[in-house]
Protein backbone atom coordinates (compact mmCIF):
# COMPACT_ATOMS: atom_id res chain seq x y z
CA UNK A 1 0.00 0.00 0.00
CA UNK A 2 3.15 2.42 0.44
CA UNK A 3 3.80 1.71 -2.65
CA UNK A 4 0.86 2.82 -4.52
CA UNK A 5 -0.17 5.64 -1.94
CA UNK A 6 3.39 7.39 -2.54
CA UNK A 7 2.87 6.53 -6.40
CA UNK A 8 -0.38 8.34 -6.14
CA UNK A 9 1.10 11.13 -3.83
CA UNK A 10 3.52 11.73 -6.75
CA UNK A 11 0.55 12.23 -9.14
CA UNK A 12 -1.36 14.74 -7.40
CA UNK A 13 1.57 17.24 -7.78
CA UNK A 14 -0.31 19.11 -9.87
CA UNK A 15 -0.28 22.74 -8.88
CA UNK A 16 -3.67 23.29 -10.68
CA UNK A 17 -5.18 20.57 -8.72
CA UNK A 18 -3.96 21.29 -5.45
CA UNK A 19 -4.29 25.17 -5.45
CA UNK A 20 -7.39 24.59 -6.93
CA UNK A 21 -8.80 22.62 -4.71
CA UNK A 22 -6.80 24.28 -1.15
CA UNK A 23 -7.88 28.24 -2.97
CA UNK A 24 -11.47 26.95 -3.60
CA UNK A 25 -11.85 25.70 -0.32
CA UNK A 26 -10.62 28.86 1.35
CA UNK A 27 -12.35 30.97 -0.73
CA UNK A 28 -15.67 29.22 0.09
CA UNK A 29 -15.00 29.07 3.77
CA UNK A 30 -13.74 32.97 3.52
CA UNK A 31 -17.35 33.72 2.06
CA UNK A 32 -19.26 31.74 3.95
CA UNK A 33 -17.94 32.74 7.49
CA UNK A 34 -18.59 36.50 6.41
CA UNK A 35 -22.23 35.70 5.43
CA UNK A 36 -22.56 33.69 8.84
CA UNK A 37 -21.14 36.66 10.92
CA UNK A 38 -23.44 38.64 8.78
CA UNK A 39 -26.87 37.11 8.92
CA UNK A 40 -26.36 36.32 12.37
CA UNK A 41 -25.98 40.10 13.48
CA UNK A 42 -28.65 40.86 10.96
CA UNK A 43 -31.19 37.57 12.15
CA UNK A 44 -31.21 36.93 8.67
CA UNK A 45 -32.56 33.30 8.57
CA UNK A 46 -32.70 30.56 5.77
CA UNK A 47 -35.24 28.71 3.99
CA UNK A 48 -36.31 25.85 5.78
CA UNK A 49 -35.64 23.38 2.58
CA UNK A 50 -32.27 25.08 2.38
CA UNK A 51 -30.39 22.24 1.83
CA UNK A 52 -27.69 20.21 4.43
CA UNK A 53 -27.44 23.99 5.60
CA UNK A 54 -27.57 25.46 8.74
CA UNK A 55 -26.17 28.83 10.30
CA UNK A 56 -25.94 29.96 13.71
CA UNK A 57 -27.97 32.40 15.54
CA UNK A 58 -25.84 35.56 17.35
CA UNK A 59 -26.62 34.11 20.34
CA UNK A 60 -24.70 30.50 19.45
CA UNK A 61 -22.03 33.10 17.86
CA UNK A 62 -21.11 33.83 21.11
CA UNK A 63 -20.60 30.67 23.00
CA UNK A 64 -17.26 29.47 23.70
CA UNK A 65 -17.41 27.23 19.44
CA UNK A 66 -18.47 30.59 18.13
CA UNK A 67 -14.92 31.15 16.67
CA UNK A 68 -15.07 27.33 14.81
CA UNK A 69 -19.06 28.67 13.14
CA UNK A 70 -18.08 29.94 9.71
CA UNK A 71 -16.68 26.23 9.37
CA UNK A 72 -19.51 24.41 9.87
CA UNK A 73 -21.49 26.58 8.38
CA UNK A 74 -19.73 25.86 5.14
CA UNK A 75 -19.13 22.63 5.72
CA UNK A 76 -21.69 21.52 2.93
CA UNK A 77 -19.80 23.72 0.09
CA UNK A 78 -16.77 22.48 0.77
CA UNK A 79 -18.15 18.78 1.01
CA UNK A 80 -18.94 19.61 -2.82
CA UNK A 81 -15.62 20.69 -3.30
CA UNK A 82 -14.20 17.83 -1.83
CA UNK A 83 -16.35 15.60 -3.87
CA UNK A 84 -15.61 17.45 -7.01
CA UNK A 85 -11.69 16.98 -6.25
CA UNK A 86 -11.77 13.24 -5.10
CA UNK A 87 -14.04 12.52 -8.55
CA UNK A 88 -11.63 14.45 -10.65
CA UNK A 89 -8.45 12.76 -9.04
CA UNK A 90 -10.18 9.25 -9.56
CA UNK A 91 -11.79 9.64 -13.29
CA UNK A 92 -8.82 11.64 -14.86
CA UNK A 93 -7.27 8.09 -14.46
CA UNK A 94 -9.86 6.92 -17.11
CA UNK A 95 -9.84 9.67 -18.98
CA UNK A 96 -5.98 9.95 -19.92
CA UNK A 97 -5.71 6.12 -20.10
CA UNK A 98 -3.81 6.19 -17.34
CA UNK A 99 -5.22 3.55 -15.49
CA UNK A 100 -3.81 0.65 -18.06
CA UNK A 101 -0.83 1.55 -16.97
CA UNK A 102 -1.51 1.76 -13.69
CA UNK A 103 -3.48 -1.66 -13.19
CA UNK A 104 -0.40 -3.32 -15.87
CA UNK A 105 2.34 -2.15 -13.13
CA UNK A 106 0.14 -2.80 -10.10
CA UNK A 107 -2.61 -5.66 -10.71
CA UNK A 108 -4.06 -5.90 -7.09
CA UNK A 109 -6.58 -3.27 -7.87
CA UNK A 110 -8.17 -3.07 -4.80
CA UNK A 111 -4.59 -2.10 -3.48
CA UNK A 112 -4.15 0.83 -6.15
CA UNK A 113 -7.74 2.32 -4.86
CA UNK A 114 -6.60 2.30 -1.68
CA UNK A 115 -3.22 3.99 -2.31
CA UNK A 116 -5.54 6.59 -4.20
CA UNK A 117 -7.63 6.93 -0.94
CA UNK A 118 -4.73 7.16 1.39
CA UNK A 119 -2.85 10.26 -1.27
CA UNK A 120 -6.50 11.56 -1.07
CA UNK A 121 -6.86 11.72 3.12
CA UNK A 122 -3.93 13.21 3.21
CA UNK A 123 -4.75 15.99 0.79
CA UNK A 124 -8.03 16.41 2.34
CA UNK A 125 -6.37 16.95 5.64
CA UNK A 126 -4.40 19.50 4.42
CA UNK A 127 -7.34 21.18 3.07
CA UNK A 128 -9.52 20.55 6.31
CA UNK A 129 -6.24 22.34 7.99
CA UNK A 130 -5.90 25.49 6.02
CA UNK A 131 -9.88 26.50 5.95
CA UNK A 132 -10.07 25.60 9.56
CA UNK A 133 -7.01 28.25 10.35
CA UNK A 134 -8.92 30.67 7.75
CA UNK A 135 -12.14 29.84 9.51
CA UNK A 136 -10.18 30.90 12.77
CA UNK A 137 -8.01 34.03 11.50
CA UNK A 138 -11.87 35.50 10.33
CA UNK A 139 -13.76 34.68 13.15
CA UNK A 140 -12.33 37.58 15.40
CA UNK A 141 -12.26 40.08 12.40
CA UNK A 142 -15.97 39.56 11.43
CA UNK A 143 -17.27 39.48 15.07
CA UNK A 144 -15.39 43.07 15.50
CA UNK A 145 -17.19 43.93 12.61
CA UNK A 146 -20.71 42.68 13.63
CA UNK A 147 -20.52 43.55 16.79
CA UNK A 148 -20.42 40.04 18.33
CA UNK A 149 -18.82 39.24 21.69
CA UNK A 150 -15.81 36.92 21.62
CA UNK A 151 -15.11 36.80 25.49
CA UNK A 152 -16.14 33.30 26.06
CA UNK A 153 -14.63 31.82 22.67
CA UNK A 154 -11.04 31.95 24.97
CA UNK A 155 -12.66 28.97 26.89
CA UNK A 156 -11.65 25.67 25.70
CA UNK A 157 -10.41 26.90 22.35
CA UNK A 158 -7.91 24.26 21.33
CA UNK A 159 -10.45 21.70 22.14
CA UNK A 160 -13.17 23.63 19.93
CA UNK A 161 -10.69 23.90 17.15
CA UNK A 162 -9.71 20.46 17.10
CA UNK A 163 -13.14 19.26 17.25
CA UNK A 164 -14.14 21.48 14.86
CA UNK A 165 -11.41 20.05 12.71
CA UNK A 166 -12.00 16.50 13.22
CA UNK A 167 -15.71 16.95 12.47
CA UNK A 168 -15.18 18.81 9.88
CA UNK A 169 -12.87 16.33 8.31
CA UNK A 170 -14.75 13.37 9.14
CA UNK A 171 -17.32 14.97 6.55
CA UNK A 172 -15.13 15.73 3.74
CA UNK A 173 -13.67 12.55 4.26
CA UNK A 174 -16.96 11.08 3.33
CA UNK A 175 -17.81 13.75 0.85
CA UNK A 176 -14.77 12.45 -0.90
CA UNK A 177 -15.52 9.01 -0.70
CA UNK A 178 -19.02 9.61 -2.55
CA UNK A 179 -16.78 11.95 -5.24
CA UNK A 180 -14.75 8.18 -5.64
CA UNK A 181 -17.34 6.28 -5.64
CA UNK A 182 -19.30 7.94 -8.94
CA UNK A 183 -15.95 8.82 -10.74
CA UNK A 184 -15.32 4.86 -10.48
CA UNK A 185 -18.69 3.99 -11.53
CA UNK A 186 -19.09 6.78 -14.27
CA UNK A 187 -15.66 7.01 -15.19
CA UNK A 188 -16.25 10.38 -15.70
CA UNK A 189 -15.16 13.74 -13.43
CA UNK A 190 -17.60 15.98 -15.20
CA UNK A 191 -20.34 13.16 -14.61
CA UNK A 192 -19.25 12.71 -10.82
CA UNK A 193 -19.60 16.77 -10.36
CA UNK A 194 -22.71 17.00 -11.79
CA UNK A 195 -24.38 14.08 -9.66
CA UNK A 196 -22.97 15.37 -6.71
CA UNK A 197 -23.90 18.96 -6.94
CA UNK A 198 -27.36 17.97 -8.47
CA UNK A 199 -28.06 15.81 -5.27
CA UNK A 200 -26.98 18.32 -2.88
CA UNK A 201 -28.65 21.08 -4.31
CA UNK A 202 -31.62 19.75 -5.59
CA UNK A 203 -32.28 16.30 -4.97
CA UNK A 204 -32.37 16.53 -1.36
CA UNK A 205 -33.50 19.77 -1.31
CA UNK A 206 -36.79 18.16 -3.02
CA UNK A 207 -36.70 15.59 -0.74
CA UNK A 208 -36.76 17.97 2.59
CA UNK A 209 -40.02 19.40 0.46
CA UNK A 210 -41.77 16.24 0.44
CA UNK A 211 -40.06 14.96 3.82
CA UNK A 212 -37.73 16.76 6.53
CA UNK A 213 -37.47 13.54 8.44
CA UNK A 214 -36.55 11.67 5.39
CA UNK A 215 -34.45 14.40 4.26
CA UNK A 216 -32.24 14.54 8.61
CA UNK A 217 -30.79 11.06 6.51
CA UNK A 218 -29.57 11.83 3.41
CA UNK A 219 -25.94 12.51 3.40
CA UNK A 220 -26.08 16.17 3.01
CA UNK A 221 -28.03 16.70 6.15
CA UNK A 222 -26.06 14.00 7.92
CA UNK A 223 -22.35 15.18 7.01
CA UNK A 224 -23.82 18.82 7.99
CA UNK A 225 -24.26 17.17 11.45
CA UNK A 226 -21.59 15.82 11.37
CA UNK A 227 -19.71 18.61 10.68
CA UNK A 228 -21.26 20.61 12.93
CA UNK A 229 -21.11 18.36 15.67
CA UNK A 230 -24.72 17.58 15.83
CA UNK A 231 -27.42 18.94 15.05
CA UNK A 232 -31.06 19.10 16.93
CA UNK A 233 -32.46 17.14 13.81
CA UNK A 234 -29.35 14.49 13.90
CA UNK A 235 -27.32 13.56 16.81
CA UNK A 236 -23.53 13.72 16.70
CA UNK A 237 -23.70 9.71 17.63
CA UNK A 238 -26.32 9.40 14.93
CA UNK A 239 -24.40 11.16 11.98
CA UNK A 240 -21.05 9.80 12.45
CA UNK A 241 -22.89 6.25 12.42
CA UNK A 242 -24.86 7.17 9.20
CA UNK A 243 -21.53 8.91 7.82
CA UNK A 244 -19.25 5.55 8.69
CA UNK A 245 -22.20 3.59 6.74
CA UNK A 246 -22.19 5.90 4.15
CA UNK A 247 -18.51 6.11 3.47
CA UNK A 248 -18.43 2.12 4.52
CA UNK A 249 -21.00 1.28 1.31
CA UNK A 250 -18.83 3.47 -1.22
CA UNK A 251 -15.36 2.18 -0.54
CA UNK A 252 -17.20 -1.38 -0.59
CA UNK A 253 -19.11 -0.39 -4.15
CA UNK A 254 -15.81 1.32 -5.41
CA UNK A 255 -13.52 -1.88 -4.52
CA UNK A 256 -16.07 -4.25 -5.89
CA UNK A 257 -16.39 -2.16 -9.22
CA UNK A 258 -12.69 -1.20 -9.70
CA UNK A 259 -11.63 -4.89 -9.24
CA UNK A 260 -14.35 -6.54 -11.13
CA UNK A 261 -14.88 -4.20 -13.95
CA UNK A 262 -12.74 -4.50 -17.40
CA UNK A 263 -10.14 -1.58 -17.88
CA UNK A 264 -11.29 -0.71 -21.83
CA UNK A 265 -10.57 3.20 -21.09
CA UNK B 1 9.52 -22.39 -24.54
CA UNK B 2 6.73 -20.10 -24.94
CA UNK B 3 6.58 -16.57 -24.04
CA UNK B 4 2.59 -16.52 -24.06
CA UNK B 5 0.52 -19.28 -24.70
CA UNK B 6 -3.30 -19.61 -25.46
CA UNK B 7 -5.73 -22.16 -25.48
CA UNK B 8 -9.58 -21.98 -26.31
CA UNK B 9 -9.14 -17.65 -25.67
CA UNK B 10 -12.33 -16.05 -25.90
CA UNK B 11 -13.92 -12.97 -25.35
CA UNK B 12 -16.99 -12.00 -25.80
CA UNK B 13 -18.36 -8.44 -25.53
CA UNK B 14 -22.41 -8.99 -25.96
CA UNK B 15 -23.07 -10.69 -29.65
CA UNK B 16 -19.86 -10.04 -30.34
CA UNK B 17 -16.79 -11.94 -30.22
CA UNK B 18 -13.55 -9.73 -30.16
CA UNK B 19 -11.46 -12.76 -29.78
CA UNK B 20 -12.74 -16.38 -30.84
CA UNK B 21 -11.38 -19.66 -29.57
CA UNK B 22 -7.79 -18.55 -30.12
CA UNK B 23 -4.77 -21.13 -29.70
CA UNK B 24 -0.99 -19.68 -29.60
CA UNK B 25 2.46 -20.13 -29.13
CA UNK B 26 4.86 -17.24 -28.69
CA UNK B 27 7.93 -18.63 -28.71
CA UNK B 28 10.93 -16.49 -25.98
CA UNK B 29 13.23 -14.17 -27.31
CA UNK B 30 13.51 -11.72 -30.38
CA UNK B 31 11.02 -9.61 -31.82
CA UNK B 32 7.09 -10.50 -33.12
CA UNK B 33 4.55 -8.40 -34.75
CA UNK B 34 1.17 -9.34 -34.24
CA UNK B 35 -1.24 -7.56 -37.21
CA UNK B 36 -4.94 -7.36 -38.23
CA UNK B 37 -7.43 -5.11 -39.42
CA UNK B 38 -9.16 -2.62 -37.41
CA UNK B 39 -11.08 -4.63 -35.29
CA UNK B 40 -9.06 -7.76 -35.39
CA UNK B 41 -9.13 -8.10 -32.03
CA UNK B 42 -5.70 -7.55 -31.42
CA UNK B 43 -6.37 -4.94 -28.72
CA UNK B 44 -8.59 -7.13 -26.52
CA UNK B 45 -5.97 -10.02 -26.93
CA UNK B 46 -3.26 -7.72 -25.42
CA UNK B 47 -5.49 -6.47 -22.89
CA UNK B 48 -6.32 -10.35 -21.74
CA UNK B 49 -2.99 -10.79 -21.44
CA UNK B 50 -2.15 -8.15 -19.04
CA UNK B 51 -4.69 -9.13 -16.83
CA UNK B 52 -6.85 -5.54 -17.89
CA UNK B 53 -9.96 -7.56 -19.23
CA UNK B 54 -10.91 -11.17 -18.13
CA UNK B 55 -11.52 -13.57 -20.80
CA UNK B 56 -14.93 -15.10 -21.18
CA UNK B 57 -13.16 -18.72 -21.93
CA UNK B 58 -9.78 -20.33 -22.21
CA UNK B 59 -6.91 -19.63 -20.38
CA UNK B 60 -3.77 -18.22 -21.39
CA UNK B 61 0.27 -18.25 -19.44
CA UNK B 62 2.38 -15.53 -19.68
CA UNK B 63 6.05 -15.90 -18.99
CA UNK B 64 4.77 -19.47 -17.30
CA UNK B 65 2.04 -17.91 -15.02
CA UNK B 66 -1.65 -17.78 -15.96
CA UNK B 67 -3.28 -13.94 -16.60
CA UNK B 68 -5.86 -15.16 -14.17
CA UNK B 69 -2.99 -14.27 -11.35
CA UNK B 70 -1.42 -10.84 -13.43
CA UNK B 71 0.44 -10.20 -10.30
CA UNK B 72 3.03 -13.16 -11.20
CA UNK B 73 4.24 -11.78 -13.88
CA UNK B 74 3.42 -8.21 -13.58
CA UNK B 75 7.33 -7.17 -12.63
CA UNK B 76 8.88 -9.06 -15.66
CA UNK B 77 6.20 -7.42 -18.29
CA UNK B 78 6.18 -3.57 -20.12
CA UNK B 79 3.54 -2.70 -22.12
CA UNK B 80 2.52 0.60 -23.91
CA UNK B 81 -1.24 0.04 -24.75
CA UNK B 82 -2.95 1.78 -26.92
CA UNK B 83 -2.02 5.55 -26.63
CA UNK B 84 0.66 6.16 -24.48
CA UNK B 85 -1.34 7.97 -20.96
CA UNK B 86 0.10 10.36 -18.47
CA UNK B 87 -0.76 13.42 -15.83
CA UNK B 88 -0.56 15.94 -19.15
CA UNK B 89 0.41 18.71 -16.24
CA UNK B 90 2.75 16.84 -14.97
CA UNK B 91 6.97 16.37 -16.20
CA UNK B 92 8.07 13.24 -18.11
CA UNK B 93 10.25 12.69 -15.09
CA UNK B 94 7.58 12.80 -12.43
CA UNK B 95 5.21 10.72 -14.54
CA UNK B 96 7.85 8.35 -14.53
CA UNK B 97 9.03 8.61 -11.19
CA UNK B 98 5.16 8.08 -10.02
CA UNK B 99 5.34 4.55 -12.16
CA UNK B 100 8.86 3.67 -10.55
CA UNK B 101 7.30 3.79 -7.15
CA UNK B 102 4.14 2.44 -8.07
CA UNK B 103 6.76 -0.63 -9.26
CA UNK B 104 9.02 -0.39 -6.40
CA UNK B 105 12.03 0.44 -8.36
CA UNK B 106 14.82 2.73 -7.60
CA UNK B 107 14.51 6.36 -9.78
CA UNK B 108 17.76 5.83 -11.14
CA UNK B 109 15.80 3.55 -13.20
CA UNK B 110 13.59 6.88 -14.51
CA UNK B 111 17.04 8.08 -15.72
CA UNK B 112 18.18 4.84 -18.06
CA UNK B 113 14.84 4.48 -19.81
CA UNK B 114 14.67 8.38 -20.63
CA UNK B 115 18.26 8.06 -21.88
CA UNK B 116 17.46 4.79 -23.64
CA UNK B 117 14.60 6.84 -25.67
CA UNK B 118 16.37 10.30 -26.25
CA UNK B 119 14.45 12.09 -23.53
CA UNK B 120 17.20 13.50 -21.66
CA UNK B 121 17.30 16.89 -21.99
CA UNK B 122 13.46 17.29 -22.10
CA UNK B 123 12.33 15.40 -19.03
CA UNK B 124 11.73 18.23 -17.51
CA UNK B 125 9.13 19.76 -19.52
CA UNK B 126 5.40 18.99 -18.94
CA UNK B 127 4.01 16.34 -21.23
CA UNK B 128 1.40 18.71 -22.19
CA UNK B 129 4.21 20.52 -24.35
CA UNK B 130 5.00 16.95 -25.70
CA UNK B 131 4.38 16.09 -29.44
CA UNK B 132 3.00 12.94 -30.69
CA UNK B 133 6.30 11.18 -31.05
CA UNK B 134 7.62 12.51 -27.66
CA UNK B 135 4.62 10.74 -25.82
CA UNK B 136 5.56 7.48 -28.00
CA UNK B 137 8.71 7.82 -26.27
CA UNK B 138 7.64 8.34 -23.08
CA UNK B 139 4.95 5.51 -23.52
CA UNK B 140 7.84 3.08 -24.11
CA UNK B 141 10.68 4.67 -21.53
CA UNK B 142 7.31 3.26 -19.27
CA UNK B 143 7.39 0.17 -20.60
CA UNK B 144 10.71 -0.28 -20.06
CA UNK B 145 11.16 0.44 -16.28
CA UNK B 146 10.71 -2.82 -14.64
CA UNK B 147 13.36 -4.01 -17.24
CA UNK B 148 11.24 -6.62 -19.02
CA UNK B 149 11.79 -9.94 -20.03
CA UNK B 150 8.48 -9.35 -22.18
CA UNK B 151 7.60 -6.19 -23.76
CA UNK B 152 4.26 -5.09 -25.41
CA UNK B 153 3.98 -2.22 -27.42
CA UNK B 154 0.69 -1.22 -29.39
CA UNK B 155 2.12 1.08 -32.47
CA UNK B 156 5.13 1.92 -31.17
CA UNK B 157 5.86 4.41 -34.01
CA UNK B 158 2.90 6.36 -34.59
CA UNK B 159 3.73 9.63 -34.60
CA UNK B 160 7.32 9.48 -35.19
CA UNK B 161 9.15 11.14 -37.74
CA UNK B 162 11.10 8.94 -40.12
CA UNK B 163 14.41 8.91 -38.05
CA UNK B 164 12.42 7.87 -34.95
CA UNK B 165 10.98 5.13 -36.43
CA UNK B 166 14.05 4.13 -37.61
CA UNK B 167 16.00 4.79 -33.78
CA UNK B 168 13.03 3.22 -32.39
CA UNK B 169 12.95 -0.19 -34.98
CA UNK B 170 16.63 -0.56 -33.88
CA UNK B 171 15.70 -0.17 -30.50
CA UNK B 172 13.64 -2.68 -30.55
CA UNK B 173 15.75 -5.16 -32.71
CA UNK B 174 18.38 -4.83 -29.67
CA UNK B 175 16.13 -5.36 -26.89
CA UNK B 176 15.16 -8.42 -28.67
CA UNK B 177 19.27 -9.37 -29.59
CA UNK B 178 19.63 -9.40 -25.60
CA UNK B 179 16.87 -12.56 -25.40
CA UNK B 180 13.74 -10.47 -24.78
CA UNK B 181 10.84 -10.78 -26.17
CA UNK B 182 8.66 -7.77 -27.80
CA UNK B 183 5.53 -8.23 -29.44
CA UNK B 184 5.23 -5.14 -32.06
CA UNK B 185 0.95 -4.77 -32.61
CA UNK B 186 1.44 -2.12 -35.71
CA UNK B 187 -0.76 -1.07 -38.87
CA UNK B 188 2.88 -0.22 -40.33
CA UNK B 189 3.45 -3.54 -42.22
CA UNK B 190 6.67 -2.67 -43.74
CA UNK B 191 7.90 -1.44 -40.47
CA UNK B 192 6.75 -5.19 -38.88
CA UNK B 193 8.63 -6.48 -42.41
CA UNK B 194 11.49 -4.53 -41.49
CA UNK B 195 11.71 -5.11 -37.20
CA UNK B 196 9.94 -8.53 -36.83
CA UNK B 197 11.73 -12.25 -36.87
CA UNK B 198 7.76 -13.80 -35.82
CA UNK B 199 4.55 -12.76 -37.42
CA UNK B 200 1.43 -13.18 -35.53
CA UNK B 201 -2.09 -12.32 -37.82
CA UNK B 202 -5.50 -12.20 -36.72
CA UNK B 203 -8.89 -11.55 -37.64
CA UNK B 204 -11.98 -11.92 -36.30
CA UNK B 205 -10.52 -12.59 -33.45
CA UNK B 206 -9.40 -15.75 -34.87
CA UNK B 207 -5.56 -17.21 -35.13
CA UNK B 208 -4.83 -16.69 -38.86
CA UNK B 209 -1.24 -16.92 -39.33
CA UNK B 210 1.65 -17.54 -36.41
CA UNK B 211 5.22 -18.83 -37.68
CA UNK B 212 8.66 -17.01 -38.71
CA UNK B 213 8.11 -14.12 -40.94
CA UNK B 214 10.21 -15.87 -43.56
CA UNK B 215 8.01 -18.29 -44.03
CA UNK B 216 4.97 -16.25 -44.89
CA UNK B 217 6.55 -13.89 -47.32
CA UNK B 218 8.77 -16.53 -49.03
CA UNK B 219 5.74 -19.47 -49.23
CA UNK B 220 2.52 -17.28 -49.61
CA UNK B 221 3.38 -14.51 -51.60
CA UNK B 222 5.00 -14.97 -54.69
CA UNK B 223 3.05 -14.57 -57.53
CA UNK B 224 3.16 -14.53 -61.50
CA UNK B 225 1.45 -11.36 -63.45
CA UNK B 226 0.55 -12.01 -67.12
CA UNK B 227 -0.91 -9.81 -69.77
CA UNK B 228 -2.25 -11.41 -73.50
CA UNK B 229 -0.92 -9.41 -76.77
CA UNK B 230 -4.04 -8.73 -77.73
CA UNK B 231 -6.54 -7.19 -74.99
CA UNK B 232 -9.62 -9.12 -76.03
CA UNK B 233 -7.76 -12.67 -75.05
CA UNK B 234 -7.90 -11.54 -71.29
CA UNK B 235 -11.28 -13.18 -70.89
CA UNK B 236 -9.64 -16.37 -72.53
CA UNK B 237 -6.79 -16.18 -71.17
CA UNK B 238 -8.26 -15.94 -67.67
CA UNK B 239 -10.55 -18.74 -68.26
CA UNK B 240 -7.60 -20.71 -69.03
CA UNK B 241 -5.32 -20.08 -66.32
CA UNK B 242 -8.51 -20.87 -64.01
CA UNK B 243 -8.83 -24.24 -65.62
CA UNK B 244 -5.31 -25.20 -64.14
CA UNK B 245 -6.48 -24.14 -60.71
CA UNK B 246 -4.66 -21.62 -60.15
CA UNK B 247 -6.03 -18.96 -58.19
CA UNK B 248 -6.02 -15.28 -59.88
CA UNK B 249 -7.35 -12.08 -59.80
CA UNK B 250 -7.23 -9.43 -62.83
CA UNK B 251 -6.14 -5.63 -62.08
CA UNK B 252 -6.83 -3.58 -64.80
CA UNK B 253 -5.20 -5.06 -67.93
CA UNK B 254 -3.71 -7.61 -65.96
CA UNK B 255 -3.81 -10.80 -64.47
CA UNK B 256 -1.92 -11.46 -60.88
CA UNK B 257 -1.81 -15.36 -60.60
CA UNK B 258 -1.24 -16.78 -57.27
CA UNK B 259 1.55 -18.92 -58.37
CA UNK B 260 5.40 -19.18 -57.68
CA UNK B 261 7.94 -17.78 -59.22
CA UNK B 262 9.13 -21.56 -60.95
CA UNK B 263 5.20 -21.99 -62.33
CA UNK B 264 5.91 -18.96 -65.25
CA UNK B 265 6.82 -21.93 -67.67
CA UNK B 266 3.70 -23.85 -67.18
CA UNK B 267 1.50 -20.42 -66.90
CA UNK B 268 3.48 -19.62 -70.53
CA UNK B 269 2.34 -23.00 -72.06
CA UNK B 270 -0.89 -23.26 -70.35
CA UNK B 271 -1.35 -19.50 -72.17
CA UNK B 272 0.18 -20.77 -75.09
CA UNK B 273 -1.82 -24.27 -75.71
CA UNK B 274 -4.96 -22.26 -75.43
CA UNK B 275 -3.92 -19.81 -78.29
CA UNK B 276 -3.27 -17.07 -76.33
CA UNK B 277 0.08 -14.98 -76.72
CA UNK B 278 1.43 -13.18 -73.60
CA UNK B 279 2.74 -9.60 -73.71
CA UNK B 280 3.87 -9.77 -70.13
CA UNK B 281 4.59 -12.19 -68.01
CA UNK B 282 6.75 -10.98 -64.78
CA UNK B 283 7.36 -13.07 -61.78
CA UNK B 284 7.57 -10.86 -58.24
CA UNK B 285 7.71 -11.76 -54.78
CA UNK B 286 5.04 -9.65 -52.88
CA UNK B 287 5.40 -7.34 -49.55
CA UNK B 288 4.08 -8.25 -46.44
CA UNK B 289 1.52 -5.66 -47.07
CA UNK B 290 0.18 -7.29 -50.05
CA UNK B 291 0.02 -10.72 -48.46
CA UNK B 292 -1.64 -8.95 -45.71
CA UNK B 293 -4.18 -7.69 -47.79
CA UNK B 294 -4.48 -10.51 -49.06
CA UNK B 295 -5.31 -12.94 -46.24
CA UNK B 296 -7.21 -10.30 -44.22
CA UNK B 297 -9.30 -9.21 -47.01
CA UNK B 298 -8.83 -5.44 -47.77
CA UNK B 299 -11.44 -3.59 -45.42
CA UNK B 300 -11.46 -3.25 -41.85
CA UNK B 301 -13.23 -5.89 -39.47
CA UNK B 302 -15.32 -3.49 -37.96
CA UNK B 303 -18.64 -4.29 -36.52
CA UNK B 304 -20.76 -4.72 -39.55
CA UNK B 305 -18.48 -7.66 -40.80
CA UNK B 306 -18.01 -8.97 -38.04
CA UNK B 307 -21.76 -9.41 -37.56
CA UNK B 308 -21.93 -10.16 -40.94
CA UNK B 309 -19.67 -13.15 -40.63
CA UNK B 310 -20.83 -14.40 -37.42
CA UNK B 311 -24.63 -14.86 -38.73
CA UNK B 312 -22.37 -16.84 -41.38
CA UNK B 313 -22.47 -14.25 -44.15
CA UNK B 314 -18.97 -13.87 -44.93
CA UNK B 315 -16.38 -15.88 -45.96
CA UNK B 316 -13.01 -15.55 -44.20
CA UNK B 317 -10.33 -14.82 -46.98
CA UNK B 318 -8.20 -16.42 -43.69
CA UNK B 319 -9.36 -19.87 -43.99
CA UNK B 320 -8.32 -19.78 -47.88
CA UNK B 321 -5.09 -19.22 -46.79
CA UNK B 322 -4.70 -21.53 -44.27
CA UNK B 323 -5.92 -24.03 -45.99
CA UNK B 324 -2.99 -23.07 -49.11
CA UNK B 325 -0.66 -23.07 -45.91
CA UNK B 326 -1.63 -26.57 -44.74
CA UNK B 327 -1.09 -27.94 -48.58
CA UNK B 328 1.88 -25.94 -49.02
Amino acid sequence: MFRTTLSELTRLQRKSFLLGWVGISALFVTMISTFTFKAAADGTTLPSSAPGVSFPTAAALVQPDGIVSGLGSAATLLGVVTLAFWAIATATDYSTGLVRLLVQAQPNRPRLLGGKILALTGWTAAVTTVVTIVAVALAPLMARATGISTSAWTTGIVGNVAGAWLNTFLALMVWGVIGLVIAVLTRSSAVAIAVGVGYVLVFEAVVRLASVRLADWLPGSTLNALAHGGTAAVAYGTAVALGLAYASFGLVTAAVTFKRRDILD
Amino acid sequence: MTVIQTTGLTRRFGALTAVDSLDLDIPTGGVIGLVGPNGAGKSTLIRMLLGLIRPSEGAATVLGESIVEPARFSDRVGALIESPAFVPALSARTNLVSLARLRGLPSARVDDVLDTVGLTGRDRDPVSTFSLGMKQRLGIAAALLPDPELLILDEPTNGLDPAGIVEIRQLLRALGDQGRTVIVSSHLLSEIEAACDHLVVIRFGKLIFAGPLADLLGKTSQYVDVAPEHAADAELLHGLLELQGWPLVAVGGVIRVDARIEDSPAINRAATAGGVTLRLLTAGQGTLEDVFLRITGDGDAELPHQQARQAGGMPSPGRVFADEKAGA
